[in-house]
Parts: C-alpha cells; sequence; structure tokens
C-alpha cells in the first residue's frame, strides 16, 4: 500500500475512532434523508395542488354560460406554474416569488402565493432541502472532521514523524486529501442519490443534472482543499478550526444574505404601489378611449374608417368597440410590458451584483448554478411571467377580436330589454379558448444558465489547490 | 568495512545559522558503520541542528553533510529513508495501540514487519506485554519511549539518530537500551547520539565528540576495556559548558 493510501487509513481511523466524528457524519446522513424525502413529499404535494387547481380553474372557465366576450375579458383566468422535477433538489426562489397568476384584460398582474406567504415565518430561514444540506451543513461537518488532519501532525509533532518514515510532503497531504474526500463523497452520496431518485429518469434533463453533480462535487473538494489549505497554514489545530468556522460563516452564511441587501440598496426597485400609481398616470396621458376629444383615439377612428372606406363606426362591417378594445388592449400592454421591461433590468442588475459577490463567496456562485440548473432562479420565474403575460395578450385580444366579429356594433350599443341575450357569444366559445401550457427551458437552455456559477467554483477549487501546494511546501518545517 | 568506503555519517565544514546566529560553525563529523558516537555539548551548542541538518530539516549554508551518501539538503525524502531517528520528545498516534504505530510507522517506510517481530522488538525495548495492544492515550513518556525505541530498532537502516534517547528513562531501563543500541551497532549501523547523559555516553559510545559554538573542540576515543575515564570527561564536559555559558 502507497504512503498515501496508508496516510489516509490512518486519518479515516482517528475519525471511526473518534465517536463524535461519527455520530456527526450519522447526523448529516439522516438529515439529507429527511431533506431528500420532505423536499420530495413537498414537490409531489405543490405539482399535484397546481395541477389540480389548474383544471379546476379551467374547467371554471370553460363553464361559464353564454357571455359577451368583453365580460369574459374582464372574469379573467387563473393559471399555475407547473414545478420542475430538479425543484425538488432545489426550490430556489420558487418559495418567495408566488406560483399562480390571475390573467385578466386592461392589467398586468404578478404572480401571487408562495410558500413565504402562505406558511410560517420559518420558510425564511431557508426550506429543509437536498440543495441546502450540502451548500451549508456538509461543509460545517467537513470543517469539524478535518481541521486538524494537518495542524494536528505539526502540534503533536508526528509530522516530522512522517516524514522520517520516508513520508514526503506531498504524500501527506494526498493522504489527507483522499481521506477527507472520501469523507465528502460519502457526505455528498445521499443528497446525490435522493436527487436522482426524485429527478427520475435524466431524459433532456441530462445536462443540467450533470452540471447540479459536477458543481456539488467541485463544491465539496474545494471545501476539501480550503480545510487542508488552513491546517497546514497553522501551527495549532484550534487556530485552524478557528479561521475555518470564521471562512464558513461568512462565506456561506453571512455573504449570500448581505449580498442581496446590497443589490437592493445599490439599484432600488420600485414597489407594488410607485408601479401602479406609474402606469395610472401613464394611463391617463395615453387617452381615453370614450372620450370622443381624445387625440389618439380620435385619429384612430379616422385611421379604421378609412381603411374600411366608410363614413362612421355604424357602417363598419365589424363591431367598432371591439376594434376599440384591441387597440386599448395593445396600448396598456406595451405600457406594461415597458413597465415590465424596467423592472426585469432592474432585476438583472441585482442579480448581477449579487453574483458579482459569488466572486467572493463559492456559496453563492454554487447557489446560483444549482437555481439555474434546476429552472427555480429569477430567470426561470421570469420565464414563466413572460409566457403567462404572452398567454394573456393573446387571450384577451382572441376575446376582443371575437366581440369585434361576433357582436355587432348596434347590438353592443342597444339598451332594449333583449339587448343583453343578443351581445352574448354562445358558452361552446370558451372551450375553444387554448390553455396555458407552460413550455419548459431546454436542458441545454438550463445548463448554459449554470456555467457562470460553475465556472466560479471551479476557479476557486483551481486557486485553492495552488495554494495548498505553495503551503504544504513549508510542512515540517521550523517555525 | 574498508578504509576507502565512506561513512554512512559524513559531516564536513558544515555552517548553518538561524539569521545572524551561526549555530554550526565548521562542523566536521564522521561516524563509520558499525560503531556510536556520543555529541555532548551544553544547551546551544548545536546538537540537536546537527541532527536537524542530517535529517533534512534545515538546510546548511556551506559545507557538506551526507547520509549513506545521500545529500539530505537536495534530496530529505531519500536522505530519511536510510535514517532511524529517536527524538528527545517522542511523538506517537494516540488513537493507535503500540502494536498498531509500529505497523503504521513501519508501513510508511516500507518495511512492514510480522507481528511477532514486533512484539519481540517491544519486548527487547522493556514494554510490558499488556500494553503491546493498548492505545497509547494512557501511556507513560518513559512507555512511549519504548514504543519509540522499538520501531527506531525495527528500521533496516544504515543510520541511527538518537536525540537525548535516555531522558525518561529509569536507570533499569538506560541499562537495556544501551544495550540495544550496542546490538544495533553490532549489525553495521552507524549510530550518533545527541546526549546530556555521560554516563550513558560513556556506557555505549566508541567516541565521544565535545560540541561547543556549533563546532567539536575535543574527541576522544574509547580504549582498554575500561573504555572512557568517566571523572576526566565530566571534567573536560563541564569545562566546556562553563565556556559556552560565558
Amino acid at each position: 500500500m502507497s504512503a498515501t493510501r496508508l496516510i489516509a487509513r490512518d486519518e479515516l481511523r482517528l475519525m471511526v475512532r473518534n465517536r463524535v466524528a461519527v455520530i456527526a457524519f450519522t447526523l448529516l446522513v439522516l438529515l439529507t434523508l429527511v431533506a431528500v424525502l420532505s423536499s420530495w413529499a413537498h414537490q409531489r404535494g405543490n405539482a399535484e395542488l397546481r395541477a389540480r387547481h389548474q383544471h379546476v380553474a379551467e374547467h371554471a372557465f370553460d363553464a361559464q354560460p353564454d357571455r359577451h366576450p368583453h365580460r369574459v375579458v374582464h372574469y379573467g383566468h387563473f393559471i399555475f406554474r407547473p414545478l420542475g422535477r430538479l425543484a425538488a433538489f432545489d426550490p430556489g426562489v420558487d418559495a418567495f416569488t408566488g406560483s399562480s397568476m390571475f390573467l385578466e384584460g386592461h392589467r398586468q398582474n404578478t404572480a401571487n402565493f408562495g410558500d413565504v406567504r402562505q406558511s410560517s415565518l420559518l420558510v425564511r430561514f431557508g426550506q429543509l432541502t437536498p440543495a441546502f444540506v450540502l451548500q451549508v451543513v456538509a461543509p460545517l461537518l467537513l470543517i469539524f472532521l478535518g481541521y486538524g488532519a494537518l495542524a494536528r501532525e505539526t502540534e503533536r509533532g508526528t509530522m516530522r514523524l512522517l516524514m522520517l518514515q520516508g513520508a514526503s510532503r506531498g504524500q501527506v497531504v494526498r493522504g489527507k486529501l483522499l481521506a477527507l474526500g472520501g469523507v465528502a463523497l460519502l457526505a455528498g452520496l445521499p443528497a446525490m442519490i435522493g436527487f436522482v431518485a426524485i429527478a427520475g429518469q435524466p431524459g433532456a434533463l441530462a445536462l443540467p443534472m450533470a452540471i447540479i453533480a459536477i458543481g456539488y462535487a467541485a463544491y465539496l473538494a474545494l471545501w476539501v482543499v480550503l480545510i487542508l489549505l488552513v491546517s497546514a497554514s497553522v501551527r495549532r489545530s484550534r487556530d485552524a478550526l478557528l479561521a475555518l468556522v470564521a471562512l464558513w460563516a461568512v462565506a456561506v452564511v453571512l455573504l449570500p444574505r448581505v449580498a442581496p441587501d446590497l443589490a437592493s440598496a445599490a439599484v432600488p426597485l420600485q414597489n407594488r404601489l410607485q408601479t401602479d400609481v406609474a402606469i395610472a398616470r401613464d394611463l391617463r396621458r395615453m387617452g381615453d378611449s370614450h372620450n370622443p376629444d381624445d387625440p389618439h383615439f380620435a385619429a384612430f377612428k379616422q385611421s379604421v374608417l378609412k381603411r374600411y372606406g366608410v363614413k362612421q363606426v355604424e357602417d363598419l362591417p365589424v363591431n367598432y368597440k371591439g376594434l376599440l378594445a384591441l387597440e386599448g388592449e395593445r396600448l396598456t400592454s406595451e405600457l406594461f410590458d415597458r413597465y415590465a421591461g424596467k423592472s426585469y433590468a432592474a432585476q438583472d442588475r441585482q442579480n448581477a451584483l449579487v453574483e458579482g459577490v459569488g466572486v467572493l463567496s463559492p456559496a453563492i456562485a454554487l447557489r446560483s448554478l444549482s437555481m439555474a440548473a434546476a429552472g427555480t432562479d429569477f430567470a426561470g420565474h421570469r420565464r414563466f411571467l413572460e409566457q403567462a403575460e404572452a398567454y394573456r395578450y393573446a387571450l384577451v385580444q382572441r376575446l376582443n377580436r371575437m366581440q369585434a366579429e361576433a357582436v355587432s356594433y348596434s347590438d353592443d350599443t342597444a339598451t332594449d330589454a333583449d339587448a343583453d341575450r343578443r351581445k352574448r357569444v354562445a358558452a361552446d366559445n370558451w372551450g375553444q379558448m387554448p390553455d396555458f401550457t407552460y413550455r419548459a427551458p431546454s436542458g441545454a437552455a438550463l445548463a448554459a444558465g449554470a456555467l457562470p456559477g460553475l465556472v466560479i467554483v471551479l476557479g476557486w477549487l483551481a486557486v485553492a489547490g495552488l495554494l495548498l501546494v505553495r503551503a504544504s511546501r513549508r510542512l515540517g518545517e521550523r517555525r | 568495512m574498508t578504509k576507502d568506503t565512506p561513512a554512512p555519517i559524513l559531516i564536513d565544514n558544515l555552517v548553518l545559522a538561524y539569521g545572524q546566529h551561526r549555530v554550526l560553525d565548521g562542523l566536521s563529523l564522521q561516524v563509520p558503520a558499525g560503531s556510536i558516537t556520543a555529541l555532548l555539548g551544553g544547551n546551544g551548542a548545536g546538537k540537536s541542528t546537527t541532527l536537524a541538518a542530517l535529517l533534512g530539516f534545515v538546510r546548511a549554508q556551506s559545507g557538506t553533510v551526507l547520509v549513506a551518501g545521500v545529500d539530505p539538503g537536495m534530496d530529505p525524502d531519500a536522505a530519511r529513508r536510510r535514517i532511524a531517528y529517536l527524538p528527545e520528545n517522542v511523538a506517537l498516534y494516540e488513537h493507535l495501540t503500540a502494536a498498531e504505530n509500529a505497523d503504521y510507522l513501519l508501513a510508511l517506510s516500507e518495511e512492514r514487519k510480522e507481528r511477532r517481530i514486533i512484539t519481540d522488538a517491544f519486548a527487547a525495548a522493556g514494554l510490558q506485554e499488556r500494553a503491546w495492544d493498548q492505545r497509547l492515550g494512557g501511556f507513560s513518556k518513559g512507555m512511549r519511549q519504548k514504543v519509540a525505541i522499538a520501531v527506531a530498532l525495527l528500521r533496516e537502516v544504515p543510520v541511527l539518530l538518537l536525540d537525548e534517547p535516555t531522558s525518561g528513562l529509569d536507570p533499569r531501563a538506560t541499562v537495556d537500551f544501551n544495550a540495544l543500541v550496542a546490538a544495533v551497532r553490532d549489525r553495521g549501523t552507524a549510530v550518533l547520539m545527541v546526549t546530556h547523559d555521560l554516563l550513558s555516553a560513556a556506557d555505549v559510545a566508541d567516541r565521544i565528540g565535545f560540541l561547543e559554538a556549533g563546532r567539536i573542540v575535543e574527541e576522544v576515543a574509547a580504549s582498554g576495556p575500561e573504555r572512557f575515564d568517566v571523572r576526566a570527561l565530566h571534567a573536560r564536559f563541564a569545562v566546556a559548558a562553563e565556556r559556552l555559558a560565558a
């Protein structure tokens, strides 16, 4: 057996004979299993709940009676964001952003009913997921098992003893790496097995799943190298433990929580009330379709009359009120899109700032990687909002077109006793409206979104590895 | 060994300094195979630094150091594979038993031995049988030293370095230890011991060198059945120590 393997075996023997280490490791495995099971149950429950609500909402929409199309526009429609298969591993921002939207005419609503708003405040501290266990708890376990790996040998004089038996510095460090790396592998394995079990057959998600596996492996490997780097750089185990716990607290706990606050302060985001007031102000400036003197809608009317070659709206072959609704929705949607674009741009800048801090904290980089590959990051949320808005716009304009084509202008403006009946469109039309179908991103797109985080984690690993090589050259020297 | 065979321990005109302080200042020393040399000197005379230079833990400014033909400054790993070393403060693994310590350390030096040979060495070093399979956590300093002595003696290498080897041993154990060292010498090993223990040095060494200010100022060889005149040695040693202190 090589010196490297002998040293690794002895390090593992020390861990096994240390009851605290065995208990801590067992607790981590149990915690991982609980996280896997609870995430799986939570995801399954959520997916079923959303599917059931979606079905109920679609049924309610389809079951409307004969109605005026514009009433259907205001009746609205609920849609629910389906959860991706990888969301059970890392639910990302899902608990905070909400998962359902109410779609209606003249308004662009945002998502509602996130877990955070429906559950206890404890959810804000972080749901127990396999990703949380690997990102936060596993490094702490590795620190407690490995902080003394090299410092203990230096402190007790056994470093020289090893070298006097002919073991080189490189063999000593590689032996410790092998032992702690083996523990990291065992610590990460239950979460990864659970991850594969939850995600099922990889299929199109093979690439993002591979990125997640590589990312977490690199992250745990990074902690192994960092632990040995600190352990090689100090003379006492106690100093190594203090330095590593401080590093963990800053990199894993503090920075990931401070970074979003810094980003929010640097790029302030308008709240919902401010946005609503601004949109209402712009809507007033845009014009009033009911005011015959409104310059925009007067010009619109003239262009319609000219296009159809008629003198008055009553002579149009289509319902002018329907055309007005189409034009009004086009204008308001453009306005909403502009505000949404501004908001997205600001949130993109915030996210870029947070990811910039990720250069300082591999935990942030890993979190970005993990959420991006699982499709639960802000980009995934935005993808849902954009698809929902496209669906809402198409649905409302379809109803407006139905008003223009299926309801005559004379009926639409009539006020006699039977007018209400004549304005209605047959109920079987509602069932023919297309349902909302969320188009999940491709595996390649998810993987591409995760690459920046992976590059940062691998960069950290490379730099830490070089520093460890440098630090190991001084092992056993008189200091 | 013929006259042409180089000594396993060879130091020539060695100069070694920590910063501005010259610890070894032109030290020259040879320990032929099958002989024991004891280096005596007061605190700070350079005894431990001499061993550190042989073990490749410190680099010399000038001069030559060779361990069985290998320069420890150039290739410390190769030099260490040719050395068995017994430090003054024995460092062993407390989570391992005495037998596991020996097995682990011998395996690292690629000199794994059967358990019977290891336990024979323990017995020869004076370690009681009930301690062989006990973890070192509860061992006294003397017991740990016996384990380390056994491991050092089990190494089949051309050079044995001993740093204050009898400190912490009772008189009976010291006599037994000296007998063990003599047995190692007799199988052709070059033994260098640095010590304050004049009696022990006089008992076992073939040559005694007095180290002062980083160089050997006087060297005495054993002769005749009475070997050394301990009184005369003590007088020289005391004078050397006083000079150093002054």
